[in-house]
C-alpha cells in the first residue's frame, strides 16, 4: 500500500514536468522578457522593431523603457535595474559608463544628425531656411530650445551645432550672442519633450534629431554637413565644438567634444534573459530586420554594423560576429 | 482572555502594511551620510528648489481654499441635479496620468489655443514659470481639499445654521460665525492634503517647467546627472521639512478633540 502511495507522488511528478516542458527554455525556442533601455530618438523604431520581433517569437515579450542616454546607463550601474539590452544615442556612453563591468561589447548601429524643427504656426516659418537661421534664433520674442546638455546628448549636440556655425560661417561671438537669447525656461530633459512644445505653441523652434522630426511630420531646417554632426567625414571638424557638462559630482565638469552622432548597443552582463536578448539583437542588426526599420524612420544604419577592434568582435555572441565588421 | 484568530489576522496585516510603507522610507531616510546631507543643504539651488516647492505648494493650497471652500458648501448643502457629475469631475485629477495633466495645461495655454493666446497677450507664462507650477499643483491638490472640507461640513448638522438663520442672521454671517468655526479642523486637513499632494507632484510639473526646478524635479535632475548618491540627500531633506510642517499643522488640529 505504502509503495503504490510512492508511485503515484513519482507519477504525478512526471505528469507535471510534461506539462511545464512547453515553457521550458532549453527545449528550442526562445521566450520569456527582454528589458530594453533605449535612448529617447530610438523609442519610435524600436517599438516597430519590437512588434517585428515578437512576430517572430511569439513568446518573447519586449519590454522597453526610454530614456536619456545617461540615464538608462545609471538605471543598470546605479540602481541596478534588470536590463537585457541598453541602445544609447552616444555609443560612448557605453563605453565610459557600461564598460568594462556591465558590458563586455559596444556594437555601433545606426547614425542620426542634428536639424532645426519648427511648425507651420511657429514665428518667421515661411522666413527661415538654411541661410538665415541663425539670425532669425538670434531674433528677439522668438523662443526656441534645447534639451538639457547634462542629460540628454542631444541638448549638448544643439549647442555644439551653434558652435560649430559660429566657425563656419565665421561669425565671432554668434554662440554667445545666441545662448543670450534663450532662457534656461526653455531647456528641457529630453529632447522629444521639445516636440510637445512646438506642437502647443509654447516654442517657435527646437533642436532635435533628424529621425524625431521625421517621425513627429515636424517641419525642419536642414544645415550643412559642416555643421550637422552627422557626417563622421567632417569629425576632425566637429571636434572644435565644446561643452562643459556636468561630471560625476555636483560642481564638477567634463568637456564633451564634438563627433558625428553614432549610436552604440550593448548586451549587459549579467542580463537576465541573454539567449532571448542575443536573438532581438540578431534580428536587429539584421540589413533585412531593425536596420530596415531604422533607415525607413530617418536614422540611416551602418551595414554591417561596426565594432572598433577585432578583440571586441570575438566577445560577441557567435551569432552575431557575421553581422559586425571590425572598423574605427 | 482569549483572543480570536480574527484579532490575530487584522495585527498581522497591520504590521504587513506598516512595514511595507515604512521600511523603503526608512532605508532612503538614513542612506545619505551627515557630511553629504550637510553639504547639500549648503548647496544654494537645493535650498531654492526646496523653498520654492513649498511656497508653490502652499500658494495652490491657498487657491483651492479660496475658490474651493464656496463649492465644499455647496456639494455639502444641497442636492441639485448632476451633482454626482460634479462630484465625478472633482475626482478627474486623481484618476489623470500625470504627465497627461502637464500636457493637457501646456496645450490649453500655448498659442495655439485661444485661451494660451489671451494668456500671451496679458503677458502671462505659463511654460517654464512659477505660474506654470502653482497651476499643475493647483489641478492636481484641489480634489484633496474639496473632499476634506465637503466632509467636514457635512458632519455639522444644518439645524446649527436653521436656528441662527431664523434669528436672523444672513447666509454670510451665519457661515462665518456658525459654519466656519466648526469646520476649520477639517478645512486645515483639507489644507494639509492639497499640500502634501502638491509637493509630491513631480510628472506634470516636469512637463510645464523644468526650470525653475522643484525640488522633485531637482531630486530627478540630479539623479539622472549625477546619480543615486546625489539625489538621496535632497530627496531626505524635502521629506524632513514636509514632515515637521504637516506635524506642526496636525498638531494645531488635535489640541482640542472635544470639540465637534
Amino acid at each position: 500500500m505504502k509503495k503504490k502511495g510512492g508511485y503515484k507522488w513519482l507519477l504525478g511528478l512526471v505528469v507535471a514536468l510534461i506539462l511545464l516542458l512547453p515553457y521550458s527554455n532549453s527545449f528550442g525556442g526562445v521566450s520569456g522578457k527582454v528589458i530594453i533601455f533605449n535612448a529617447g530618438s530610438l523609442t519610435i523604431p524600436f517599438a516597430r522593431m519590437e512588434k517585428e520581433f515578437e512576430a517572430r517569437y511569439p513568446k518573447v515579450d519586449v519590454l522597453r523603457e526610454a530614456g536619456g542616454s545617461q540615464k538608462c546607463a545609471r538605471k543598470i550601474t546605479d540602481v541596478k535595474k534588470p536590463c537585457d539590452i541598453m541602445a544609447s544615442a552616444d555609443f560612448t556612453v557605453i563605453d565610459k559608463l557600461l564598460i568594462p563591468q556591465y558590458a563586455d561589447w559596444n556594437v555601433r548601429f545606426a547614425t542620426n544628425r542634428l536639424v532645426l524643427c519648427y511648425t507651420g504656426k511657429s514665428r518667421y516659418a515661411n522666413e527661415v531656411n538654411d541661410q538665415n537661421w541663425y539670425k532669425i534664433l538670434d531674433r528677439k520674442g522668438v523662443v526656441w530650445g534645447h534639451s538639457d546638455p547634462n542629460l540628454d546628448p542631444c541638448g549638448y549636440r544643439g549647442l555644439m551645432v551653434l558652435q560649430l556655425a559660429e566657425k563656419y560661417y565665421k561669425i565671432p561671438g554668434l554662440y554667445e550672442r545666441l545662448i543670450a537669447n534663450r532662457p534656461k525656461e526653455n531647456i528641457r530633459p529630453k529632447s522629444v519633450e521639445l516636440v510637445s512644445l512646438l506642437q502647443t505653441g509654447h516654442m517657435d523652434f527646437a533642436w532635435e534629431y533628424r529621425s524625431v522630426a521625421v517621425q513627429h511630420d515636424l517641419r525642419f531646417v536642414e544645415l550643412p554637413d559642416q555643421i550637422n554632426l552627422g557626417n563622421y567625414k567632417y569629425d576632425n571638424f566637429y571636434t572644435q565644438a565644446r561643452v562643459k557638462v556636468t561630471g560625476k559630482k555636483p560642481g564638477t565638469f567634463i568637456t564633451m567634444k564634438g563627433k558625428s552622432c553614432t549610436y552604440g548597443v550593448a548586451l549587459v552582463k549579467n542580463a537576465p534573459n541573454a539567449k532571448a536578448a542575443t536573438a532581438f539583437l540578431q534580428y536587429m542588426l539584421d540589413p533585412q530586420g531593425g536596420l530596415k526599420v531604422l533607415q525607413e524612420m530617418g536614422q540611416p544604419p551602418f551595414i554591417p554594423c561596426r565594432v572598433p577592434t577585432a578583440a571586441m568582435k570575438a566577445l560577441l555572441p557567435t551569432e552575431l560576429q557575421q553581422l559586425v565588421e571590425v572598423k574605427d | 482572555m482569549k483572543r480570536e484568530p480574527f484579532f490575530w489576522v487584522t495585527i498581522s496585516c497591520g504590521l504587513v502594511i506598516m512595514a511595507f510603507i515604512l521600511l523603503p522610507l526608512i532605508e532612503m531616510m538614513t542612506a545619505p551620510s551627515l557630511a553629504m546631507l550637510k553639504e547639500t543643504i549648503q548647496d544654494k539651488d537645493v535650498v531654492r528648489s526646496i523653498w520654492l516647492s513649498i511656497y508653490t505648494a502652499g500658494l495652490a493650497a491657498l487657491i483651492s481654499f479660496v475658490l474651493g471652500t464656496p463649492l465644499a458648501y455647496l456639494l455639502a448643502r444641497s442636492n441639485f441635479r448632476g451633482k454626482r457629475l460634479v462630484e465625478g469631475i472633482i475626482d478627474l485629477p486623481i484618476a489623470i496620468p500625470h504627465p497627461v495633466v502637464g500636457i493637457a495645461i501646456l496645450s490649453v495655454a500655448g498659442k495655439n489655443h485661444w485661451i494660451g493666446q489671451v494668456f500671451s497677450e496679458l503677458g502671462i507664462r505659463v511654460m517654464g514659470s512659477v505660474t506654470g507650477i502653482v497651476t499643475v499643483l493647483t489641478f492636481v491638490g484641489i480634489p484633496f481639499y474639496l473632499n476634506a472640507t465637503k466632509n467636514g461640513f457635512e458632519s455639522i448638522s444644518p439645524r446649527l445654521e436653521k436656528v441662527s438663520r431664523s434669528l436672523g442672521a444672513s447666509m454670510f454671517s451665519t457661515f462665518f460665525r456658525i459654519t466656519f468655526p466648526l469646520a476649520w479642523r477639517s478645512m486645515l486637513i483639507g489644507i494639509i492634503m492639497c499640500c502634501a499632494r502638491a509637493i509630491s507632484e513631480f510628472g506634470a510639473v516636469v512637463i510645464v517647467a523644468y526650470h525653475p526646478m522643484i525640488a522633485p524635479v531637482m531630486i530627478y535632475e540630479r539623479f539622472e546627472a549625477y546619480g543615486l548618491k546625489y539625489s538621496q540627500p535632497i530627496a531626505v531633506w524635502l521629506v524632513s521639512v514636509c514632515l515637521a510642517l504637516f506635524f506642526i499643522l496636525r498638531i494645531l488640529t488635535i489640541r482640542k478633540p472635544k470639540e465637534v
